[in-house]
């Protein structure tokens, strides 16, 4: 018995080698670092590794690290890979390309669900392209176009509260550039940030009894607490135009999404043309997501009597 | 996955335990020293962080910054010690809410959430990218190690002091030190003073390794700064019974903290049991002093009540 099973095992082992020899082209290994649980960033992982297992198949293993929302963590994950020695680092989230953009100048960093990279990276007079070993993809959605929206949708709008988490980068700036497009259109803009969930109920009525509409930016604390400015803004009749799709499913009227999930396969065609390709990381400029859809919540829209025109998409 | 990949990641382990292991002696003088659960820590930490970048940004001196990080850091706790000693707030309460406005008060000192620091364009004096090729005395854990070894010998220096010896008796009986004419109000201000000082001065530390700032950069810093107290304790207290030998097992306890984390990492045991596998250390070496103390104890002798 005893024999048999080594000569089986000495024939797979065997037979391994054979076949590992015949398969010439290289392999790679990508380590994945990501801030935190958190559905988009989640959605832009899976793109990215449905991406690059489509175009090289098993030719490329994933070590995927969470993070969970420390970011001290980031730099011991980040760490992990460096030494390791990976091919390329994706890493989701503002922290997460922060610490491997400090951990190596030399092993490719792809980033994603990272808004402004010349603010994130501290680069002065940022031009898309980072000239370091960073390139990636941001998940700006046109915040012009965004506030075009809102005027579209509310042309009677006077005041536009702007609801947000004091504690994200990302959510000030994309609040910036909103105010600016909506204030060169005459109308008024006031900031109502929150520092969590819980006095979050609080700032928005605030921010209900100011406005006749309510922008919320793409935030993570907010998409995480829909529940909270739905029950306050839908009983008082203010209606939400929300920054990226979780939130306009929870709270919203309507939002301009991008998808997470192309986003993240955009950043994996990015790891494709480095790995594969051999494309020189430091010229590559930052990739923006492709397509824009403009989307509705009917549930609240039929409430809060809001006519929605057809271009317009249901959230489903 | 090869022992050798795990043992080519331990520099970044020890780096990042040594700084956390300043912050953990800052906890320790509360914790243990006080007798003090200060949890303003959890925020003084990123003041530090916060401080230090924004003033570096600012093209200040690098160690101007990083002493003005520690001043701020100091106020930090000197506003916790006059909620607790003027205002008559429990101490743990009066952590909470100094904490609690920390977090705006970081949030108006950068600015915004999240503030970088570019490595290349800086001199930052430690970063995750001077942990290997590059020259002994610009290396990370040379550099934090000398951080250490000079803040023990100045606490060791101080605590030996008149004012120092005061300070520890208020936190093993205070009613003893008041009868003996110590300004125990006083003592407890300066010791949180003193502890988020040295808290923010690792804050300046951390937020140069890993290349930036932020807000949430705090959050369950206690917990970590408490698990190096508790490590260094079980695993050395029998050894190092000398008070700097002491403040040295509690870095041992951060380091050997961030030494398991990477392991953890390195093991690819998965992520979302982060929080949960920290807890359990922490869990797993407050228990064992105890189990110690009590299935093995026997033989050793005048354990029992005199």
């Amino acid at each position: 018995m005893k024999k048999v099973l080594t000569l089986v095992l000495a024939l797979a082992l065997t037979l391994g080698c054979a076949l590992g020899a015949s398969a010439e082209e290289e392999t790679y290994t990508i380590g994945i670092c990501q801030l935190v649980q958190h559905d988009a960033l989640d959605a832009a992982t899976q793109g990215f590794m449905d991406a690059v297992t489509e175009a090289m198949g098993d030719r490329v293993t994933f070590d995927v690290q969470n993070a969970s929302g420390d970011s001290n963590t980031c730099a011991t994950i980040v760490n992990s890979f460096v030494s390791q020695g990976v091919d390329l680092i994706m890493a989701n989230a503002t922290a997460a390309v922060q610490a491997a953009a400090t951990a190596t100048y030399d092993i490719p960093i792809l980033g994603t669900s990272v808004t402004e990279y010349g603010v994130a990276l501290d680069i002065p007079d940022f031009d898309g392209v980072t000239g370091y070993n960073v390139s990636g993809t941001s998940d700006l959605a046109p915040l012009d176009e965004q506030a075009a929206m809102l005027m579209e949708l509310f042309p009677d709008a006077q005041t536009v509260g702007m609801l947000y988490c004091s504690a994200e980068p990302n959510s000030v700036y994309q609040v910036q550039v909103v105010t600016e497009t909506l204030e060169a259109a005459g109308i008024e803009c006031e900031d109502f940030a929150f520092s969590d969930s819980n006095d979050l109920a609080a700032v928005a009525s605030a921010a209900c009894e100011y406005s006749d509409v309510i922008y919320v930016p793409t935030d993570n604390t907010a998409a995480s607490s829909t529940g909270i400015i739905d029950g306050v803004c839908r009983p008082a009749g203010v209606p939400v135009i929300a920054g990226e799709e979780g939130i306009c499913s929870g709270c919203g009227v309507a939002t301009l999404s991008i998808s997470y999930y192309d986003l993240g396969v955009a950043t994996g065609e990015m790891a494709v043309r480095i790995l594969d390709g051999g494309e020189d990381i430091t010229t590559m400029p930052i990739e923006y997501a492709p397509t824009f859809t403009k989307k509705y919540n009917p549930e609240i829209c039929e409430e809060l009597g809001v006519e929605i025109p057809d271009d317009y998409v249901a959230i489903g | 996955m090869t022992i050798a990949s795990l043992l080519a990641t331990m520099p970044g382990a020890i780096a990042q335990g040594l700084i956390w292991g300043i912050m953990a002696i800052g906890v320790y003088i509360t914790y243990k020293v006080l007798d003090i659960a200060d949890l303003t820590v959890d925020g003084s930490i990123c003041t530090g962080g916060a401080v230090c970048i924004m003033l570096m940004r600012a093209n200040f001196p690098l160690p101007a910054a990083m002493l003005i990080a520690v001043l701020a850091g100091m106020a930090a706790g000197l506003v916790t010690g006059l909620f607790h000693t003027l205002m008559g707030i429990p101490a743990i309460l009066a952590g909470i809410l100094t904490q609690l406005s920390l977090y705006s008060i970081n949030l108006k000192i950068m600015g915004k959430a999240n503030q970088a620091i570019n490595a290349r364009n800086y001199d930052v004096l430690v970063s995750m990218q001077k942990l290997r090729n590059v020259p002994v005395y610009e290396n990370t854990i040379l550099i934090v190690a000398i951080f250490v070894v000079v803040l023990i010998a100045f606490l060791y220096w101080f605590f030996g002091t008149e004012l120092g010896c005061s300070l520890r008796a208020t936190g093993c009986n205070p009613n003893m030190s008041r009868a003996q004419g110590i300004n125990t109000g006083f003592n407890k201000v300066l010791g949180l003073v003193i502890s988020n000082g040295i808290v923010a001065l690792s804050g300046a530390l951390l937020a140069q390794y890993q290349g930036f700032a932020d807000v949430q950069m705090g959050r369950g810093a206690i917990v970590i700064g408490l698990a190096a107290v508790i490590i260094g304790e079980a695993l050395f207290s029998r050894i190092f019974r000398n008070f700097a030998l002491r403040l040295l097992s509690v870095v041992f306890g951060g380091i050997i903290y961030y030494i398991v984390y990477q392991t953890v990492i390195w093991l690819g045991l998965d992520t979302d049991l982060l929080k949960m596998l920290s807890a359990l250390v922490v869990a797993v070496f407050l228990a064992v002093p105890y189990w110690k103390g009590r299935y093995f104890a026997r033989g050793k002798g005048g354990k029992t009540h005199a």
